[in-house]
């Protein structure tokens, strides 16, 4: 009987790990292959060459960076705070939880990108609209138009589209938290700061870690909201590793020059990654 | 959206069913463009053929969002369609310098269509000095305006602005900045959109983008400087163009214009339908012109043009299909029904009834004017050149000169490899 359960999961173990191969390595293996071929399919490192020459790997190097720490630290803050206003039920949870938690993550990323795209707008946009009536500006701001702006501008997007990912993740956590610490706490005179700092987040504090880690991957490879609300402009200030390749592959033709870039945005995410899984093996060598 | 995700759904259930319960005697053709939207169209001229011919066609109508990514990664695994539409801003030397496009010129030479087809069309499906490809559809870029607005500002919807100087003093008049109100929209944002229009006012002065053989970049003159000073100035200098200039194109000009906020902007005859589903009571309300210039007259052509894959197992089939859909009578069919997109053949212009109409008139007497965008495989390296000069002007304190001798020296740089 037990033998039978074993057999059982490995079979469903191999369609796994087809998959894997099937839709993860297959694809790997052939992107790299291609990234040192010419377009006549000659062994060669030049792909790499020109991408690591060109003028724009400064700007696509530092607009990354700027996109997922700007998007990553308020995420996370985001959901925290989100997370720690769910902790405990009101009246109304359901709802609230559905539009802060659900909302934003479930929106498809093109619809959320017009969304914000219209919102942005400086001729009949939301956003300037509230900013006139409550007289903080007295003319219309040309959001996605200056390019430091429009960097902002879909960092702020991305903020309101990931943080309910980070929100989720805490959420459970704080959920976990025995309920018996804040008895103790409360009794003791604890104020909510305190408890706060002295035992919400000492107990999420490796959620903390994986999200941070899995958000800045996912960050760093997150495409359809920059280019359908700029495109990567206004010239080249939105612009990042991925919508650079995108561009190459899909409007320049050049597949071999797009692996090569990839293979190297794969590279830099490789980074965080080890870091996750270093801590997640330490994780299971210690308890919470 | 709903119309895109249908579109897709029926583009999956097509492609699973055709790669299993088909064989390869079937011809595939994949129509894109705007006149997708046109189902019931697309299925009686395919239904004809088919009687005709006795044969089987499958076809995809695939809306403009996909359906370029669709088409280069469908020809990029050796698997494209055996007939398929090609947008003339330059796929078609692209497809054919990457192989994907057989020659025509063995058809064309002796088919009648050839002789009808407005020959400023040609160079947009040569490469090499071979014919790719047999334009279906066309279209030059005009001046769109709003009739009421002209009115309200105290002008003649009947005397539309002919130079630049007119465009800059009528869009003065039409600009109120504190109702957001804006005369004149220039197309700024990241797209090919801003390097047509910086190519109609840069050709209207008496200048063009590359030498004839398309290996040296030669706008880096004065008068190439001045269509830029002038097309930037109309947003930086004169404010005549909303503040949001660096992320706008003409398709959110037009949007404004139905709601009576921008007064002109660069359309077309495509404009027709989408400005009236903006706002239905703008409909009589909206002209078309040939667009100011500063020294001749001037257009850029676009429109789309059917290319047989060299995958394809018939050709003869497959060019059968192509010089039945551009025949005369299919054309006209087309136009009786839609009274529209601009058809290539001359003689259906001339007489289809529907094109007597004031604005149609304009369209055809402006065609002859519009010249082609380079055709050439490194085309989207070199309007992406352009789009980023325009930009580097609209959003900081760069120069006209400057940043065009920066996209001269790029430009080149591409044109040399």
């Amino acid at each position: 009987m037990k033998k039978n359960k074993y057999i059982t999961l490995q079979l469903a173990l191999i369609i796994y790990i087809f998959f894997l191969l099937f839709f993860v390595a297959q694809p790997l293996l052939y992107n790299t292959s291609i990234s040192f071929q010419d377009p006549s399919g000659k062994l060669t490192i030049s792909n790499y060459i020109k991408f690591l020459t060109d003028p724009i790997l400064h700007t696509i190097t530092f607009n990354t960076f700027i996109w997922t720490i700007g998007s990553v630290v308020f995420q996370m803050l985001m959901g925290l705070i989100v997370a720690l206003t769910l902790a405990r039920p009101f009246h109304g949870y359901v709802l609230a939880r559905m539009i802060l938690l659900v909302l934003p993550w479930a929106m498809p990323d093109v619809v959320a990108a017009v969304s914000w795209q219209w919102m942005y707008n400086d001729m009949y946009g939301v956003i300037n609209d509230i900013l006139q009536k409550l007289h903080l500006v007295h003319f219309s701001i040309p959001w996605l138009s200056k390019p430091e702006l429009a960097r902002a501008a879909v960092i702020i997007a991305n903020i309101w589209k990931g943080y309910p990912l980070s929100g989720m993740f805490y959420l459970a956590a704080l959920q976990g938290i025995p309920q018996e610490l804040f008895e103790a706490a409360a009794v003791d005179g604890s104020s909510p700061l305190q408890t706060f700092f002295y035992i919400s987040l000492p107990s999420i504090r490796k959620h903390i870690i994986t999200t941070l880690m899995l958000t800045t991957i996912w960050t760093i490879n997150y495409f359809p909201l920059i280019y359908t609300m700029t495109g990567g402009g206004p010239a080249n200030a939105t612009d990042t590793f991925v919508t650079y390749a995108y561009r190459l592959a899909f409007r320049f033709l050049d597949f071999h020059g797009a692996a090569s870039v990839s293979t190297i945005n794969f590279l830099v995410i490789i980074i965080p990654s080890l870091i996750y899984l270093r801590i997640l093996n330490i994780g299971g060598e210690t308890t919470i | 959206m709903r119309k895109l995700v249908y579109v897709l759904f029926v583009l999956l259930v097509f492609t699973a069913i055709s790669s299993y319960a088909f064989g390869a005697d079937k011809l595939t053709v994949w129509v894109g463009g705007h006149v997708v939207e046109q189902e019931q169209t697309w299925k009686d001229i395919i239904d004809s053929f088919e009687k005709k011919f006795g044969v089987k066609v499958e076809y995809q109508l695939i809306g403009f969002d996909v359906y370029y990514d669709r088409l280069v990664a469908a020809f990029e695994a050796g698997e494209g369609p055996d007939v398929s539409f090609a947008d003339l801003g330059g796929w078609v030397p692209t497809f054919a310098a990457k192989g994907w496009l057989e020659p025509m010129d063995k058809y064309l030479n002796n088919a009648d269509v050839t002789k009808q087809i407005w020959p400023n069309l040609w160079p947009t499906v040569t490469y090499n000095g071979k014919r790719y490809g047999l334009p279906w559809y066309t279209d030059c870029r005009l001046l769109l305006y709003n009739n009421i607005m002209f009115k309200d500002a105290g002008l003649n919807p009947e005397k539309p602005p002919k130079t630049w100087a007119d465009l800059l003093s009528y869009a003065q008049k039409l600009t109120d900045e504190n109702k957001q109100i804006y005369g004149y929209g220039v197309s700024g944002k990241k797209s090919e959109v801003a390097t047509l229009g910086y190519m109609i006012f840069l050709y209207s002065n008496g200048s063009k983008l590359l030498d004839d053989n398309y290996k040296k970049a030669v706008f880096n003159n004065k008068n190439g400087i001045e269509a830029l000073e002038f097309y930037t100035d109309l947003y930086k200098k004169y404010h005549v163009s909303p503040p949001g200039t660096p992320s706008y194109g003409e398709d959110d000009y037009r949007s404004m214009m139905a709601q009576n906020r921008v007064a002109m902007a660069i359309g077309g005859p495509w404009s027709f339908p989408l400005i009236e589903l903006a706002n239905p009571d703008i409909k009589g309300n909206y002209s078309v012109a040939i667009h100011p210039y500063g020294k001749k007259p001037a257009s850029v052509l676009g429109g789309w043009a059917s290319v047989i894959s060299t995958t394809c197992k018939d050709k003869e089939l497959a060019w059968k299909f192509i010089d039945y859909i551009t025949s005369y009578d299919v054309w006209m069919m087309w136009i009786e029904r839609h009274n529209g997109p601009m058809p290539t053949r001359k003689d259906v212009c001339a007489n289809a009834p529907g094109f007597k109409d004031k604005k149609w008139q304009v369209v055809l007497s402006t065609f002859p004017y519009a010249g082609v965008r380079p055709p050439i495989p490194t085309w989207p390296q070199v309007s992406e050149q352009i789009q980023l000069m325009i930009q580097k002007v609209l959003t900081s304190d760069t120069s006209a000169s400057k940043a065009i001798a920066e996209a001269s020296k790029a430009i080149n740089s591409i044109l040399s490899k």
